[in-house]
């Protein structure tokens, strides 16, 4: 069993080792690419993942539609929430995935045998989750568009995106590799995440929200000082406290 | 404002009950639940150490 | 081990005498206030209970570093004992919170940064029981508590921001704009006494409360690691 997990890692393995001696940060980086291209490349396969996040957003959208029955005016209003609220919730199958897959094929344990600093593993995974993440968001902004017939396309509200992403992805990463080695799996993880997320929710959409109505920049900056904040925060706790995650 | 100091203070006082019922209350429930789960373990333990007893004195093997 | 310590038994008595003391200062002491009446009497337990809730998740949190630094058993039974404790005063906190909004502004629950933070808070701690509860092996329960212990301290006061910042813009609809909206009365001198004995009073309730939640961590430990002996 043990042979048959280092066997299915041994790609990773190998190109992690194949450059003699490198010095400590090419050696990082190198285990870094690897661990997103494994992800991407496996996606690219399957497509599972992918598929199941997209076509769960535009039902998102879908539903709310006709829950909130609303005129143009209040759509355009509340586009910037229903957004966000569509993006967590794909998110969360996005992160419950990913890290299941490390799980149930056993890559987890080849990647900590590997000669590899613990972040690496991390900032793979979670540049990888953000990957797929963005490309969710590349695909919802236009179709989100259409349908309410609101432009979306504007760089205040791409650059909120980018920063929401990252710090959801970020806190996300974490969680997720702790809520699958739970009994209860994927359902934990957004009873751990959506809690901690918040401030970055809140944020995510009055900036955005922001944007969208054309208010000035004075009043949207506190917002995008908070992303940023979080940002960084977390990104530097997921970064010290991951190893104590995926220790044996 | 001035209308309610004339009045003098709002008849909040059931409020008031209800709301040192919940502190009071809860910090008894808590305590209870303390005291009860010791016991437990007390039990549990004092059932397990006479186990370990009867297990030692029904196997001296060398 | 199953004695009540001497100590313990002190703190005991002096918790309870505090107790008694802080319950007449504020039915017997503190003045009514002009326009709540006797609901504002809630206030200064509720303060208190809300002022531990943040003390248990502080304590959770920093001995779940300390866990993670140094892996013995102990600080995770503190943790756990943190977090609990902590979770009861916050319900506390949140419940007497929306008891006092219901007269004052005929509203259960108003989007008061404190309250909804401290719901926030409440609704982390429950998550971090879940965590638990969902894990089998007691190291890796631990490591993963002190981790979310953690990462949800750390995110409160960033909720706490984004709360009051969303309320700027968002002021209360169904109150004022006065400090008034958000509970703030003029406390007299009185009043600021008992107010500072009850943040006193209950913090010495969480450390006696902590304590015998310890002992009883302890004793769990004890009968666990007696039932793996004899695989029951």
């Amino acid at each position: 069993m043990e042979t048959q997990k280092i066997e299915k890692s041994a790609p990773l393995v190998e190109s992690v080792l194949s450059v003699e001696s490198p010095p400590a940060r090419s050696g990082f980086l190198r285990a870094l690419w690897a661990i997103i291209w494994k992800d991407l490349a496996a996606e690219l396969r399957s497509r599972e993942l992918l598929s199941a996040m997209l076509v769960f957003a535009l039902l998102v959208i879908l539903i709310f539609n006709f829950a909130l029955e609303l005129d143009a005016q209040t759509r355009f209003n509340v586009a910037a929430g229903v957004l966000w609220v569509t993006f967590a919730f794909a998110g969360t199958l996005g992160l419950n995935r990913s890290m299941a897959m490390e799980k149930d094929r056993g890559c987890m344990d080849g990647l900590l045998l590997a000669p590899v600093d613990r972040s690496a593993i991390y900032f793979g995974k979670m540049f990888g989750n953000l990957i797929f993440m963005l490309l969710v968001e590349i695909i919802v902004l236009p179709v989100y568009s259409l349908l309410y017939n609101v432009n979306l396309f504007q760089p205040g509200l791409i650059v909120v995106t980018l920063l929401g992403s990252i710090g959801y992805v970020a806190v996300g990463t974490l969680l997720a590799s702790m809520a699958v080695q739970t009994r209860t799996r994927d359902i934990l993880l957004p009873i751990l995440l959506f809690p901690v997320m918040i401030p970055l929710f809140i944020a995510a959409v009055k900036a955005s929200g922001g944007f969208l109505q054309g208010i000035p920049m004075d009043e949207i900056w506190p917002w995008l000082n908070l992303l940023l904040v979080y940002d960084m925060v977390f990104i530097a706790v997921a970064f010290m406290v991951f190893d104590y995650i995926v220790e044996e | 404002m001035l209308h309610l100091l004339q009045e003098g203070p709002a008849q909040t006082g059931a409020y008031m009950i209800a709301g040192y019922i919940v502190i009071f209350g809860v910090m008894a429930l808590y305590l209870i639940s303390l005291i009860v789960r010791w016991r437990n373990s007390l039990q549990d333990l004092e059932t397990l150490q006479s186990l370990e007893e009867k297990a030692l004195e029904n196997s001296p093997h060398p | 081990m199953t004695t009540k310590p001497i100590a313990l038994k002190i703190l005991d008595l002096a918790t309870i005498l505090l107790l008694l003391v802080a319950t007449g200062l504020v039915f017997f002491f503190a003045p009514l206030e002009r326009v709540m009446g006797l609901v504002q009497k809630v206030f200064y337990f509720h303060v208190a209970a809300g002022w531990v809730g943040m003390l248990g998740f502080l304590v959770a949190a920093v001995v779940g570093g300390i866990y993670l630094a140094r892996g013995d058993r102990k600080w995770d039974i503190v943790g756990l004992a943190a977090v609990e404790i902590g979770m009861a005063f916050a319900f506390i906190n949140v419940v007497t919170g929306s008891i006092w909004a219901r007269p004052i502004w005929n509203t259960w629950w108003t989007w008061d940064p404190r309250l909804t933070t401290a719901t926030i808070m409440l609704l982390i701690y429950a998550a971090y029981l879940m965590l638990r509860s969902g894990i089998e092996d007691p190291d890796r329960r631990a490591r993963f508590g002190a981790v979310y212990a953690i990462v949800g301290f750390i995110s409160v006061p960033l909720t706490f921001f984004s709360a009051r910042l969303f309320r700027t813009i968002h002021p209360v609809v169904i109150g004022t704009n006065q400090p008034g909206a958000e509970g703030a009365f003029d406390m007299t001198a009185d009043m600021r006494l008992v107010f500072f004995f009850s943040l006193f009073t209950f913090s010495v309730i969480f450390v006696d409360l902590l304590w015998h939640r310890i002992r009883l961590g302890q004793l769990q430990d004890q009968v666990e690691q007696l039932k793996l002996k004899f695989n029951v």
